[in-house]
């Protein structure tokens, strides 16, 4: 590839050159013009079926489709080499354009086209752009910043479109050639996706082993026209699909099932070029079965669902209820949990009668509520099990303060029997230690210490 | 009602049967079960007979025709369960006292 490397060299000093042909060598040189000699004269010729028997890689035909694919790469990238050129000189004229028509072949036309006109509507731009673009291009051309360029320079241009468009001929030439001998060099690939695509996808891949080298997922982007100009809805946009898109196959799926369908292609005719590549089945039967394997899998996709069988009710009870747990849960219970003054409400002492909401032994019992000696009146909303279980924790973490009750608590009780009573905080915390009284349902006592015998 | 027992009899069918009787074929038990209506339903669980209180005021059976699937389901379903459980009366979810008032 010297061409390029050269080209690349020279593109760096890009603004001195003045020449096109110190820059673009590919046309002059003798292998384009070898190459392009035999490719008329094979097209004229029409394809020779009867060299089946001779081993692939000594049929100078094979040998020319080679380079015919080589050949087209090179030719692409002269082209934008090409299209730099125009585009720096152009720029002086129109600089806006460059980034409106992106395609160096478009550029190259719309450039002939306009020459050195400074009015746009002297031109006729139908037939080269597609007619929204045409409007960008008129607007943006009636506010451009350029100015008309010297006659020599203009001429330079126009050689260089010249050039670009003769070179995208040639492309042409070279690809019509490789299609029309496509079933035989690649007669798998060609069975799947016709031998037009499969001719392109091996120019852009450039070469039929290349292409087997690629996975399927960058086979099915060769060819994806990219960039929405700057300001036009990607509504619009296409999903991305490449020369894919112009097989019979896809065309003839339903638009929902497409990308599916892209997918698919992509991954068999991939598969296709590998044994293609190899030469391992010349006849074409592996793409043929492949073509019908993706037949019958979009058939299969457009098949409409089974049938809803109405389903008999299961038996009642039959399947326990899930049960869920953990602490979101437990926070929920702890709201309907039984209450402090519920329980002391729920517990009298031995031998102490206890009060009554209608006095008298008659209605609701209080229990221990509001008993004297039991420290309180007033129940404070009791700490619930997790906050217990956290507040020892504190506790062991030995912050200092001791037993700390709750805010809300007061410790002033008012009873019949004894006036104002002051309750003593320490008491409820050594109500375990009495003894007297069950530690079984205490909430805060621990186990107790358990002597090896 | 034969309409709605005929299309329930699948979505039930595995918790409960339904047997169509003909009684002016199968006269034996008209008088023990009382059946002089155009048509009656009545609920057997085990060879025991389960009572179910609609609010009609009869306990035994249902003797009017029920147009809705869904109602018929139900009632099924809460005799089934209350039946697992050994009880011999179950409560309907739905209170036919005051079917003849629309």
């Amino acid at each position: 590839m010297e061409e390029d490397i050269d080209g690349d060299i020279e593109d760096i000093e890009a603004l001195n050159y003045d020449d096109l042909d110190n820059v673009s060598k590919l046309q002059k040189s003798q292998r384009f013009t070898d190459i392009m000699q035999k490719v008329e004269a094979a097209l004229q010729n029409g394809s020779d079926i009867s060299n089946h028997g001779m081993v692939l890689e000594d049929d100078p035909e094979y040998q020319l489709i080679v380079d015919c694919n080589v050949l087209s790469v090179d030719i692409e990238n002269e082209i934008v080499i090409i299209h730099n050129f125009i585009r720096d000189k152009y720029r002086l004229k129109f600089p806006e354009l460059e980034s409106l028509v992106h395609h160096p072949i478009d550029y190259a036309r719309v450039v002939k086209k306009i020459g050195n006109e400074m009015d746009l509507t002297l031109v006729d731009l139908e037939g080269l752009l597609p007619s929204a673009i045409i409007m960008v291009v008129s607007v943006t051309a009636s506010t451009t910043s350029g100015k008309p360029l010297p006659e020599d320079v203009l001429q330079k241009t126009i050689d260089a479109c010249d050039r670009a468009l003769a070179l995208d001929a040639a492309k042409k030439k070279v690809l019509d050639f490789v299609e029309s001998r496509m079933s035989y060099i690649a007669p798998n690939l060609s069975a799947i996706v016709g031998s037009a695509v499969a001719a392109k996808l091996m120019g852009t891949a450039g070469g039929l082993s290349a292409l087997a080298k690629m996975p399927a997922c960058n086979v099915q982007l060769l060819g994806a026209k990219k960039k929405n100009l700057a300001g036009f809805s990607t509504a619009t946009s296409q999903f991305r699909v490449g020369y894919l898109e112009q097989t019979e196959i896809f065309q003839s799926t339903p638009p929902p099932l497409r990308m599916r369908a892209c997918r698919l292609l992509a991954a068999k005719s991939t598969l296709a070029a590998r044994v293609d590549s190899t030469r391992g089945d010349p006849s074409g039967t592996a793409g043929r079965s492949f073509r019908e394997e993706i037949h019958k899998k979009i058939e299969k996709w457009q098949e409409p669902p089974p049938a809803k069988q109405p389903k008999p009710l299961p038996v009642p009870d039959s399947e326990p209820k899930k049960k869920r747990g953990g602490r979101r849960l437990r926070k929920m219970k702890e709201r309907y949990a039984v209450t402090d003054m519920r329980k002391l409400a729920n517990r009298m002492l031995f031998g102490v009668p206890e009060e009554s909401s209608l006095g008298d032994g008659l209605g609701e019992g209080y229990g221990m509520l509001g008993q004297a000696g039991s420290g309180k009146l007033r129940v404070s909303v009791g700490q619930s099990k997790l906050a217990a279980k956290v507040a020892k924790r504190f506790k062991e973490k030995s912050y200092g303060s001791s037993g700390a009750t709750s805010g809300l608590t007061s410790s002033l009780a008012f009873t019949p029997v004894q006036g104002i009573e002051l309750s003593n905080p320490q008491a409820h915390a050594h109500q375990l230690g009495g003894g007297t009284q069950s530690t079984y349902f205490s909430e805060t006592g621990t186990f107790s210490k358990i002597k090896k015998t | 009602m034969d309409e709605v027992l005929s299309s329930v009899a699948e979505t039930i069918k595995n918790f409960a049967v339904i047997y169509l009787v003909d009684i002016s074929e199968v006269p034996d038990f008209n008088t023990m079960y009382e059946l002089y209506d155009p048509s009656t339903v009545m609920f057997f669980f085990r060879n025991k007979h389960i009572m179910i209180d609609l609010g009609t005021g009869n306990n035994n059976k249902i003797n009017w025709a029920l147009k809705d699937k869904q109602e018929f389901i139900d009632i099924v379903e809460t005799v089934y369960r209350g039946a697992r459980k050994g009880r011999g009366l179950v409560i309907a979810p739905k209170d036919y006292s005051t079917k003849y008032r629309y």
